[in-house]
């Protein structure tokens, strides 16, 4: 076995708690990551400030703020502003993701846990 | 021949005597072809014998003196008569003679000579007198039996003989009353002088004046008209000593005349005042008559300017020989012709038209001498006529302006209600967009938890195929699931369209490619493409996904194998025949150049009672887990989009054809 790489951090904001929790299950299982989840949105970005993740999944249809208010103030932290954000949505169709929302990657639910480490690599290679 | 005498004689001495006087007469003038004694016999001789002269006794036994000569000359009073009288009588004879006796003889002076003498003279005499009262009862006659007036006047025009016509003219009883009276006494101060200058005039100049026509005016006031002759009266010597005249009343002429003249005046007003024109020409074409209007029409003032004269003297040459020769046939056939119509110019060159009647004239012996025409002008009529026909061409002109006006605002009426249809459909569609959207996030995030736990599971590497089995089914279900809204989402998205000049031909040959992964069975591709085919504005993307998805479904429906031909061609709409059929005439125009794509499967065809519903969103021919049934609603919005149609319809041998239009 070679040598294990430092554990990604794995930061997801999503109402669906369901959702979340077998993700961070999913994600930790492969021993490659440190996932902390989040389903209140208005809390998500004092959590990333906290956690200081090295990807961040988005929901943005969420109650009480939108996901796109969320990126916004990660963004204008100076802390994280250069963490990359993938949104991770409900509202587009799966052939969608080969373009941006607002500058931002999206991955389309629902979404295989291939799509999501194959994200985390391309956007943690940068 | 002698002449044949009676003789009346009682005195048989005398009798004897006078008949041998009679007889011895060497020149047999006369002959005793009678003799009698009694006046009674005497009368009835007369009555039944030729007898030209009388010897009467005047004494004899039935009769005497006088009263024997009264009875006699009463009897046979043109019979001359000589009186035969004693010595002491001689009176008595004289009286006889003037009663109208011939002559007298005295008995006892008697000799031969003068007995022949006597009745010569008497026979003489007779005779002349005869025939002079046969003049004077001639005179007679004529004077009391005519009703002309017959007078006679002195040189003073003082009446000297009336006759009976007079007489009651004047209203008197004897005529011997209006002598040595003039006309002033009968008639009105006018006629008399007038007739007196004129009686004047032929005692001056002893011209005569024959029928002069004249009106008398009554002094009771009657008035009448007289025909009158006045010549001089001479006397024997040829002096003119009066007057004579007959006159004759022609009151009932005058009147007869008059009532002439006015009848006549009464038709001349009835054809003056009509507006027709009726004229009356001779076989020369010559007006004889004609009345005011045919004079106005012709420039003439008075019928004696055209009296006499032809067309010729009215109109230019070739108009009065066209006359002429429209009349020649009528005169030749003798056959009119009634209300023809006739175009013709006036003398002041004014075009018009008339209603022309023409009829042969024709005398007792069957001779045509001309024609008798009557002419109406019908100008103004054929200007309204016209007018109206003219009126009529410009409301038929309005109503077909009308009717296409009609015509586009029922077009225009008809765009709008399926604008408006599509409006509703498109307000629809929005709602479904939101419904899609809703749904989509609502089932998409318990799908993305089935999906990351089987993710999940299948992770643990787990030996037991059974499990592995139900997670690769769940795997599935979750992406069928997952591709139900991804189609949802497509249908339900703003429609826009990223159009340019694209050949048809080439997205056919990517299409092809992406759907030859769905063939299972051996499918044989056979391309029918036009090479020349116009480039079309499309939006790549949307059509290719169009293209796909029917050739997708062809592919599906020939599981067992079979031939899929794809076609393009263009043509030009020339709406002949069926050139244009169905839903093509709804989109395009004769006129138009389309480019035509035809998808054929030889596969199992569609059902005739699905292929109305074919094109609605959520119905689907496949089994269940086979289709959306979402594809051909999104295709069919996508051609709809691009101002194409799109029909599927069964093959007659088998399979299905769908076959896209696009404008060129």
């Amino acid at each position: 076995m070679s040598k294990p790489a430092a554990k990604k951090r794995i930061f997801i904001v999503d109402d669906e708690s369901g959702f979340t929790r077998l993700l961070k299950l999913t994600l930790e299982k492969t021993g490659r990551f440190i996932v902390r989840e989040e389903n209140d949105g208005t809390k998500a970005w004092l959590a990333a400030r906290e956690f200081q993740p090295d990807v961040i999944f988005l929901d943005i249809v969420m109650p009480k703020i939108d996901g796109g208010d969320v990126a916004q103030q990660i963004r204008s932290d100076p802390a994280l502003e250069r963490v990359p954000i993938i949104f991770l949505t409900a509202i587009v169709a799966k052939r969608e993701t080969k373009t941006d929302i607002g500058g931002f990657p999206f991955l389309s639910k629902p979404v295989s846990i291939e799509a999501i480490t194959a994200a985390i690599a391309e956007h943690t290679a940068k | 021949m002698p002449a044949r005498v009676l003789l009346i004689e009682d005195n048989p001495g005398d009798a004897l005597l006078l008949r041998e006087m009679i007889a011895e007469e060497p020149g047999e003038q006369f002959k005793v072809v009678a003799e009698t004694g009694t006046l009674e016999r005497g009368l009835a001789l007369i009555a039944s014998v030729e007898i030209d002269v009388v010897l009467l006794d005047l004494s004899l036994p039935d009769s005497h003196g006088m009263e024997t000569f009264t009875t006699a000359h009463h009897a046979a009073p043109e019979m001359p008569i000589i009186v035969l009288t004693g010595l002491d009588d001689e009176d008595l004879a004289l009286h006889a003679v003037q009663l109208g006796a011939e002559e007298y003889l005295v008995k006892g002076r008697i000799d031969m000579a003068l007995l022949h003498r006597a009745l010569r003279y008497a026979l003489e005499r007779s005779r002349y007198q005869t025939a002079l009262a046969r003049e004077r009862d001639y005179l007679h006659m004529l004077l009391d039996n005519i009703p002309d007036r017959i007078y006679f006047k002195d040189e003073n025009s003082q009446f000297i003989r009336i006759n009976s016509a007079l007489v009651k003219l004047f209203g008197l009883s004897r005529r011997e009353d209006a002598y040595g009276k003039t006309d002033a006494d009968f008639y009105g101060a006018e006629h008399a002088q007038e007739a007196l200058a004129d009686e004047q005039r032929v005692m001056q100049t002893g011209q005569p004046v024959f029928n002069k026509v004249e009106f008398e005016t009554m002094q009771d006031g009657k008035r009448a008209w007289s025909l009158t002759t006045k010549l001089p009266l001479r006397d024997r010597k040829g002096r003119i000593v009066g007057t004579c005249g007959i006159s004759r009343e022609i009151t009932h002429l005058k009147e007869m005349e008059t009532a002439l003249e006015a009848e006549r005046n009464l038709l001349r007003a009835v054809i003056d005042n009509l507006p027709d024109h009726i004229f009356l020409k001779d076989a020369a074409g010559h007006y004889l008559l004609d009345n005011v209007a045919h004079q106005r029409w012709l420039g003439a003032s008075s019928s004696r300017e055209v009296s006499g004269r032809t067309a010729f003297d009215f109109f230019p040459a070739e108009i009065a020989q066209k006359f002429q020769d429209a009349d020649e046939p009528v005169l030749r056939s003798g056959q009119g012709v009634l209300d023809q119509e006739e175009e013709s110019v006036d003398a002041q060159g004014q075009t018009h038209w008339a209603l022309l009647t023409k009829v042969p004239w024709v005398s007792d012996d069957g001779q045509v001498h001309g024609l008798v025409c009557l002419k109406r002008d019908i100008t103004r009529q054929k200007q309204a006529e016209a007018h109206l026909k003219k009126a009529n061409a410009e409301l038929a002109a309005s109503r077909e302006e009308l009717l296409r006006a009609m015509g586009r605002l029922q077009g225009a009426h008809t765009e709008l209600r399926e604008m408006q249809l599509q409006l509703i459909e498109a307000e629809k569609m929005k709602l479904i967009g939101r419904l899609a959207a809703g749904v989509a996030h609502e089932v998409k995030n318990p799908l993305a938890i089935i999906k990351m736990g089987v993710d999940f599971l299948e992770q643990r590497k787990t030996k037991d195929e059974t499990v592995k089995m139900i997670l690769k089914e769940m795997q599935d279900a979750v992406q069928r699931a997952d591709s139900v809204i991804l189609g949802l989402l497509d249908f339900s998205r703003p429609k826009q369209l990223e159009k340019k000049r694209e050949n048809l031909n080439t997205l056919v040959g990517s299409a092809l490619k992406l759907a030859r992964v769905e063939m299972k069975g051996a499918i044989k591709i056979v391309r029918e493409l036009d090479p020349k085919l116009p480039a079309l504005a499309l939006d790549a993307e949307k059509i290719g996904h169009v293209l796909v998805n029917l050739l997708t479904n062809a592919i599906h429906a020939m599981e067992g194998g079979g031939t899929l031909t794809v076609r393009t061609y263009s043509k030009q709409l020339t709406g002949v025949g069926r050139n244009i059929a169905g839903k093509e005439s709804e989109s395009f125009r004769v006129g138009q150049t389309i480019v035509v794509l035809e998808i054929d499967d030889t596969g199992h065809g569609v059902p005739e009672d699905k292929l109305g519903k074919i094109f609605e969103p959520f119905f689907t021919t496949k089994p269940t887990g086979k289709g959306t049934g979402l594809g051909l609603s999104v295709v069919k919005t996508i051609v709809d989009l691009h101002g194409g149609t799109i029909d599927l319809r069964n093959l007659p041998e088998a399979g299905a054809r769908a076959t896209l239009m696009f404008q060129v």
